[in-house]
């Protein structure tokens, strides 16, 4: 049955047969030049997340006893000409060689995004006792090295829809980095909030940055600073830990905690911020590792599987399998190291880990997909790695 | 090792996927290379704090149900996954707002329940959208005719069977409808599809919008339980499980030739790998600018690819909040708000960097047990029009145009809605242009592909499939393609491309 189309009759059922030729009159008719292939959305995600960045030392600060801040310019003759800009709190993917070894590490930025628009990065390293590359970049690396180091990642940052215009920020030992691009963006003019840092260090001398926290306090009515010292008794200071009572001197109505230290910070000011009945939404963490029940100091077989080829290596029950790879030189895709980022997300093909899987998307856990770096052997394993 | 393949496909978006798998259940050696580190494209989930947002997927078309199967049911049936994916269909329509007007009307589901409601909402348009719908059935009827048969047509079958489809095939959806008498509410209502699809019903092909709309309101639409990663990892393990390869991590950075036939790609890392047969899961503007050395490229690949234009670019903001939708009074799963009704003025609205206009998808009202207990998973979902956003971003301004953005369209669903969310955002991403750029590699983040308009709509390239794949053994797939964008339409472009280098393979033998 055909429907009654007012203004639709015969003539318009002869259209249809004159399309390709339409079409193809178009076509002919256009433009033979050169196809245009530059898109502003796709240049500037070219140089917000480029695939690698090479830099090379072009300063190293020393910051108290056992820490150092490293500067890095682009290595142009590498190919890189800029560096990326990012949101204070984010951290780079550093490549480390050492001797058979293989590591990336991230290390959160510890300067302004404006630096970036100069072409400057800075990482701030603190010694771990054990760290192999904690301690190869103190001891030594030196000016004019080079690294690969990946784009700026990570979600601890400021984000205005969600995040009260007042951060207390948490923060233990080293954790202080984030703040300190934080601090120096508020004074930047690139980040519109309120900052105060409660600083939690053994003694003086584990505070990093004392010097430029006290000097970027001074400079903006946006910015204040606390410390706390645990282990030592000093007049200038307060002594303890970061307590409730302190915290409540600080708080305002809508207050947006941001937590980055050592695992202890983060279950102490867990216990104290429940007791404010502090929402979710108003903490945020710096990405860190999970408490592991880890046991026995066995050695694994691991199996590696990865374009075409097969590799053995031991992986003792205390280390991730991603470490176990970066120790035997192999080349893994890894960037946040804590189980968040999913960039070393690989096929557990056989075996059994223990694993951090709060990350793993519901239907990667159904096709027993890992994050190496977050994962320790409790048998010999095989992954697939996704290349 | 041995590099060499039956068939390379560049890129594991949706199509890429599909062709793949159907060519390896086919007994052909085939690789996939992909840039990123999964499958899926922009078919994945991303996790955030105690949420899993998806990235992309709201409503998939054509799928229906066992009683009532869709044409992407009927494709994952033949691929074999139709029991590795559990869906469940969405509670209703649509729920439309307008800013400048009082317009407040939900829509559901089933050919009859739709027109029912719009009578009661518009009296009088009853008559007019029944014609309406069978026009669409047989619109959608007809074009599968077209694309069974590659675009090749026998004018006196169409006239004998497709009548109807034949007099509206050229026209656009606004001649239509006056042409069936609709009121003008009516016509503003059911137009609001056209957001789907990207062109205002003035410039959109009515039979596409028709056999997309008939489709939709009969079979509903569903979403995967587990995200759409969970069917993009369900065809990327079953790929592999049949013998086919995917590698991650892989840029194709050219396509090879020999002796002028294709002969492989080269990717960035300095890896060769050889197959006579490439299917492109990547933009012919890429493809032709970029990945094929000009002198091989047709001077006809060039005309037609400066021809096209980019369609909308796409803007997403996904929100884990700390209420549950019951207690927030969000009761619908399918908001579009827009700032006018009129579609016309709509695309206007969104050819500005003011554009708050979004369509917002409350997965708990699809899915209860989506987010923990007392929590929403909130996504909108919005387009620009034009060169709009990549004129006002630059790098440095970048991060903070995103949430000016993301804030104006949050604050127009609570303007328009009257429901308060922003205080209890616990997570927050947005993804613009520019994502959509660096995860797909879309130029400029043109989600829907080029612009269906004109002679670039949905017919005009169906009948003319064939005659334009001009460098032998390339084929494309994808929503640059033929089909159009859309997760359906990609799934099913996929299938398509498969076909035809089947054929391109029995050609040659």
């Amino acid at each position: 049955m055909e429907l009654d189309l007012k203004g639709l009759g015969k003539k318009d059922m002869l259209l249809l047969k004159e399309i390709p030729q339409e079409r193809e009159k178009v076509i002919r008719n256009s433009s033979s030049n050169a196809i245009n292939t530059k898109f502003v959305a796709n240049e500037i995600a070219e140089s917000l997340h480029p695939t690698i960045q090479y830099v090379k030392v072009a300063d190293i600060i020393e910051e108290g006893r056992d820490a150092k801040t490293f500067v890095f310019v682009p290595d142009i003759d590498a190919g890189t000409k800029k560096l990326a800009t990012f949101r204070p709190g984010q951290y780079i993917s550093v490549k480390v060689e050492i001797e058979e070894g293989i590591y990336r590490r991230p290390y959160t930025l510890s300067c302004s995004p404006k630096n970036a628009y100069d072409n400057i990065y800075t990482i701030t390293i603190k010694r771990r006792p054990r760290g192999i590359v904690s301690n190869y970049f103190l001891d030594e690396v030196k000016m004019d090295d080079k690294f690969t180091i990946s784009a700026p990642s990570g979600n601890f940052y400021y984000e205005p829809i969600r995040d009260a215009k007042h951060i207390i920020a948490l923060a233990g030992g080293s954790g202080i980095t984030p703040f300190i691009s934080m601090a120096e963006a508020i004074l930047d003019g690139i980040l519109d909030c309120k900052l105060t840092i409660l600083y939690g260090a053994r003694t003086e001398s584990d505070l990093l940055f004392h010097k430029k926290l006290e000097e970027m306090a001074e400079k903006s009515k946006y910015i204040q600073v606390e410390y706390i010292l645990s282990e030592e008794e000093n007049p200038n200071y307060q002594t303890g830990f970061i307590t409730k009572k302190l915290i409540e001197k600080y708080m305002e109505n809508e207050t947006s905690f941001f937590v980055c230290g050592p695992l202890s910070l983060y279950d102490a000011m867990n216990e104290v911020l429940k007791e404010f009945n502090v929402p979710n939404k108003y903490i945020r963490t710096d990405a860190f590792f999970g408490r592991m029940d880890l046991r026995g100091n066995d050695y694994y077989n691991l199996t590696i599987l990865a374009r075409g080829q097969e590799v053995n290596i031991p992986c003792c029950a205390r280390e991730t399998l991603l470490y176990a790879m970066e120790k035997n030189g192999i080349n893994a895709p890894s960037k946040c190291h804590v189980g968040e980022c999913g960039f070393c997300r690989s096929k557990l093909k056989s075996g059994k880990v223990k694993t951090f899987d709060g990350t793993i998307r519901t239907a990667d856990k159904e096709y027993e997909f890992i994050h190496p770096c977050a994962s320790f052997p409790e048998s010999d394993v095989v992954i697939e790695l996704p290349f | 090792m041995d590099n060499k393949y039956d068939v390379i496909v560049i890129g594991a978006g949706n199509a890429g996927l599909v062709s793949a798998l159907e060519l390896v259940k086919c007994g052909k050696k085939v690789l996939v290379l992909e840039k990123g580190n999964i499958p899926g494209g922009f078919a994945t989930s991303f996790i955030r704090g105690r949420f899993e947002f998806d990235a992309s997927l709201h409503s998939l078309c054509e799928y229906g149900t066992d009683e009532h199967p869709g044409e992407v049911y009927k494709l994952f049936e033949k691929l074999g996954i139709i029991d590795k994916i559990s869906f469940v269909t969405i509670p209703e329509a649509f729920h439309v707002y307008a800013m400048d007007e009082n317009v407040d009307y939900k829509l559901p589901f089933g050919i009859l329940e739709f027109m029912e409601q719009m009578e009661n909402i518009v009296p009088g348009s009853y008559d007019s959208l029944k014609k309406f719908f069978v026009l669409a059935e047989e619109s959608r009827e007809a074009l599968a005719y077209l694309e069974e048969n590659k675009g090749l047509v026998d004018q006196n079958y169409l006239k004998k069977n497709f009548p109807d489809f034949l007099k509206v095939s050229t026209h656009t959806v606004e001649k239509v409808f006056d042409s069936l008498k609709m009121p003008k509410r009516a016509k503003e209502i059911l137009g609001t599809y056209w957001v789907y699809l990207g062109s205002p019903t003035s410039k959109l092909s009515f039979v596409h919008f028709a056999s997309m709309v008939v489709s939709y309101i009969s079979k509903g639409a569903q979403i995967p339980y587990k995200k759409s990663h969970e069917i993009s990892m369900t065809l990327a393990e079953e790929i592999e499980k049949l013998g086919g390869e995917i590698k991650y991590f892989s840029f194709v950075k050219e396509i090879l030739f020999k002796e002028k036939k294709v002969a492989g790609v080269l990717l960035t890392n300095g890896e060769i790998y050889e197959a006579d047969h490439v299917i492109s899961n990547v933009s012919p503007t890429f493809v032709y600018g970029n990945m094929i050395p000009k002198p091989m490229v047709p001077k006809e690949a060039m005309k037609l690819t400066n021809s096209r234009v980019l369609g909308a670019k796409g803007f997403s903001i996904y929100l884990g909040l700390n209420q549950s939708a019951k207690d927030l009074g969000l009761e619908d799963y399918n908001y579009i708000i827009c700032e006018s009704i009129d579609s016309n003025k709509e695309y206007q609205n969104k050819s500005s960097i003011k554009n708050c206009s979004s369509i917002v998808n409350v997965l708990n009202n699809a899915i209860p047990s989506c987010s923990p207990k007392g929590t929403t998973i909130m996504t909108f979902t919005s387009l620009f029009m034009g060169e709009v956003f990549s004129k006002n971003v630059t790098e440095k301004n970048y991060f903070d145009m995103k949430s000016k953005i993301a804030e104006n369209m949050i604050d127009a669903f609570e303007r328009t809605t009257g429901i308060v969310i922003k205080p209890y955002i616990e997570e927050i991403e947005i993804a613009t242009p520019v994502t959509f750029a660096r995860y797909g590699g879309h130029p400029d983040g043109a989600i829907l592909g080029y612009k269906a308009t004109g002679m670039d709509n949905l017919l005009p390239r169906l009948l003319t499939m064939d005659s334009e794949n001009y460098i032998p053994n390339l084929r494309f797939c994808g929503g640059f393609d033929v089909k159009l964008s859309g997760y359906h339409a990609t799934y099913l472009s996929g299938d398509l491309s498969a076909r035809l280098t089947l054929r391109d393979m029995k050609g040659e033998e």
